[in-house]
């Protein structure tokens, strides 16, 4: 009997779309829960004297991915409300990195080396911090609720492991479209390490300039990256592959690191195996291509 | 009436006038008005789209092919039913030819008109960009010549719309809205497929201006985007980026280098100020505040569009155009501005420790849509945006003091004017004079 059959499919959708609405709100309720306490957290690190028995006290639990979730892509060429600095000079290190400023001269006391671009949910950065405690990484991620996802698990991490040797103050998430304005953060030559994992493949022939590896961006990675640095790609999709080292063969720039180095290198290793991203298409089974290039010296001409 | 002359240009002996009307280019001697030299741009406006279906047509013929392919080999393997099957397949599968795409009605319309026009270093070629089938049109500039004095020499067209030239040497250097930048030759070369062209340099934003730079022999390019970047990047090493110049919020819209000092740009765009830089240094040396100056000339139409206009809305103030000189009479130094759709220009004096200070606002009857600049006396000439048939261009001279007069009517302009073959029955049917405030970003997420 059809009639029957039908009203149940509209039950179901009425439900489906109740229990959605629900969610939402769930998610969006334990959402602003979470941005209390970041907000509360934040502005304890510029108030004179936060009392030390709250922010101990107050045991920060690590946030729940699901509440978080969004759209895997978005538009980096448009014109989203971010907030950036007018140029390097005038953004405000101490915010991310309380822990390296130096309250006495109010400087930082280092400067951020390791730009994890489209960071996700934050997985290498949190590998990458006990790897290298005396230098500043920095995440960067165009969707608004994953980098509050990371926020949070930053600002728990920070909150678990307070008084730990690894208590990651060296490492920290904003949102930022780095196609557009990573000149803004940083400066000529400031960053050793860039880190591209698992971007968006853009498909579409029309959509290539989206991706985050072309011969014209490369141009800016070169600038910001010092002599030496590196640029580490990691995909699962291998046109994607294909297309990045194309690219980077192309730059003049840039040079191949051997199979060996990469086999040598602990990033290698923390990027093939901790990112979110990474652990899904291992437990897909999927393939993980990787390659990583060097930032060679300027043509002695160019200044 | 006529339709205003949209962009106007002096070759440096401020002997001759190049103007654009829609998609006619006209030269005049300014010694007498005489047209010296003309283009009209007859392309079809359809050549994009047409391609476009071409394309289309090829891929579903690959498409076919490949399908017949298969199926071929599938009739191979079961070869119970051989022949029958595989000339009916055939026959059912006929190519169906994609119409030509038509823009539909919301789509922002393609006007046929030239966007931008530049004369190279040694004024033997005209270059500019066209809207329409979004090319670099390159011209053979013979002033000598009895006839005709341009001569189309290139036509490159480009996947992305071009929207500002410059040119070194043998070389034209073409911006586009995608935030690329391309070379080719200045040349007598048949135009290359536009799919083989590969970008020198990008931004992740629209392009709004390029400069090629020297600098101790070295040669730069400078490009200006709808962010507020302005980047320096090394030339011919293109991909060797020196630095960017940080000092706009808005979009920059306007770079310009003067002849006196190459060393300096001044820039513009959706700031209230200009910028004032030793570009290689990469320092800032003054900003040129430009909002109280501006302010009694600014009307309803420099509030924002409607959906985004709130009680704390300032009007908005858009540089089109920047130009510097030096006085014959003083050999002091100047900057002249002109922000879009204004009844003024305000000219600075640039002092020689790099200070600049407000020297005149010259009031205008009519908004002023693009000026130029004759060096050799110091004098301006305007394109105004006016209902008239005789009128069309002011002519600004610099008297005692070195402030600018009005020469409003002289007989050139009248021979000038009439000589421009776009007529209008209204205003409505003008093109869009003024599009530079379009670029400010109006963010929503």
């Amino acid at each position: 009997m059809p009639k029957p059959h039908q009203v149940q499919v509209i039950k179901d959708r009425e439900t489906q779309l109740r229990e959605q609405q629900e969610a939402e709100s769930k998610r969006r309720t334990y959402r602003d829960v979470k941005e209390e306490t970041r907000k509360k957290h934040k502005k304890a690190h510029f108030e004179a004297s936060p009392t030390p028995e709250e922010s101990t006290s107050d045991k920060i639990s690590l946030p729940r991915k699901r509440y978080y979730r969004q759209r895997a892509h978005s538009n980096p060429f448009s014109d989203h409300r971010l907030e950036y600095p007018r140029s390097p000079d005038d953004m405000n290190w101490e915010k991310l990195f309380p822990g390296f400023y130096d309250e006495e001269t109010k400087q930082m006391t280092s400067s951020v080396e390791i730009a994890d671009v489209g960071c996700g949910y934050g997985g290498l950065l949190t590998k990458l911090a006990p790897e290298f405690p005396n230098s500043l990484i920095l995440g960067m991620e165009i969707r608004v609720q994953v980098t509050q996802y990371v926020e949070d698990r930053i600002i728990a991490l920070r909150n678990k492991h307070e008084d730990e040797d690894v208590n990651f103050q060296n490492i920290a998430v904003l949102r930022g479209n780095a196609m557009k304005f990573l000149p803004n953060f940083f400066r000529k030559g400031q960053l050793s390490k860039m880190f591209f994992c698992f971007p968006d493949p853009h498909f579409k022939q029309r959509k290539h300039k989206a991706r985050i590896i072309t011969n014209t961006l490369l141009s800016e990675y070169a600038y910001v990256l010092k002599e030496g640095g590196v640029v580490y790609t990691i995909t699962d999709v291998e046109d994607l592959h294909n297309w990045m080292v194309k690219h980077l063969e192309e730059h003049p720039l840039f040079e191949r690191l051997s199979k060996e180095w990469e086999e040598q290198d602990t990033c290698v290793s923390i990027m093939f195996n901790s990112t979110e991203e990474g652990q899904k298409v291992t437990r897909n089974k999927g393939s993980k291509w990787i390659a990583c290039y060097r930032r060679l010296p300027n043509p002695e001409e160019c200044v | 009436m006529k339709h205003p002359f949209q962009i106007v240009l002096v070759n440096k002996a401020g002997t001759h006038l190049f103007a654009s009307v829609k998609n006619h280019l006209q030269v005049f001697r300014l010694s007498d008005g005489k047209v010296v030299g003309s283009w009209i741009d007859t392309v079809d406006m359809f050549t994009p789209l047409k391609k476009q279906q071409e394309e289309k047509i090829k891929v579903l013929q690959e498409q076919n092919k490949q399908t017949e392919e298969s199926e071929n080999n599938e009739i191979k393997n079961e070869s119970a039913e051989p022949a029958e099957k595989k000339s009916k397949g055939n026959d059912s599968k006929p190519i169906k030819i994609p119409k030509i795409p038509v823009p539909g009605p919301g789509a922002p319309p393609i006007y046929n008109y030239i966007r931008s026009l530049a004369l190279s270093e040694d004024e033997k070629h005209l270059m500019g960009t066209t809207d329409s089938d979004k090319a670099a049109i390159i011209f053979k500039v013979d002033l000598s010549s009895e006839g005709n004095c341009l001569t189309l020499i290139k036509r490159q067209v480009f996947q992305k719309r071009p929207c500002a030239v410059s040119s070194d040497q043998e070389t034209l250097i073409v911006a586009d809205k995608f935030g690329d930048v391309y070379s080719i030759g200045i040349d007598n070369e048949a135009p290359v497929d536009e799919k083989e062209l590969s970008p020198i340099l990008g931004h992740v934003s629209m392009l709004s201006d390029v400069l090629v730079a020297t600098y101790n022999d070295k040669k730069f390019i400078l490009t200006g985007d709808r962010d507020e970047h302005i980047r320096v990047s090394n030339y011919p090493k293109s991909y060797v980026i020196k630095n960017w110049l940080f000092g706009h919020h808005e979009f920059v819209s306007n770079l310009h280098i003067p002849e006196f000092d190459s060393s300096l740009l001044v820039s513009g765009g959706g700031d209230d100020y200009l910028c004032l830089w030793k570009w290689y240094d990469n320092q800032l040396l003054s900003k040129i505040e430009l909002r109280d100056l501006l302010l009694p000339f600014l009307e309803e139409f420099h509030l924002p569009p409607e959906r985004f206009l709130t009680d704390e809305s300032q009007k908005e103030i858009s540089i089109a155009k920047i130009l510097t000189f030096v006085s014959k009479k003083s050999q002091k130094k100047y900057i002249v501005v002109l922000a879009e759709n204004t009844k003024c220009l305000l000219t600075f004096e640039l002092k020689a420790d790099n200070t600049v200070t407000h020297k005149q606002t010259l009031t205008t009857d009519f908004p002023i849509i693009d000026i130029c600049l004759i060096s050799e006396n110091s004098s301006i000439i305007a394109a105004v945006d006016r209902e008239t048939s005789d009128s069309l261009l002011e002519f600004y001279t610099l008297g005692d003091e070195d402030v600018f007069e009005v020469q409003s009517h002289t007989d050139i302009i009248q021979t000038i004017t009439s000589a421009n073959e776009c007529d209008v029955e209204k205003r409505r049917e003008f093109y869009p004079l003024y599009y530079i405030n379009t670029l400010r970003k109006r963010s929503e997420h």
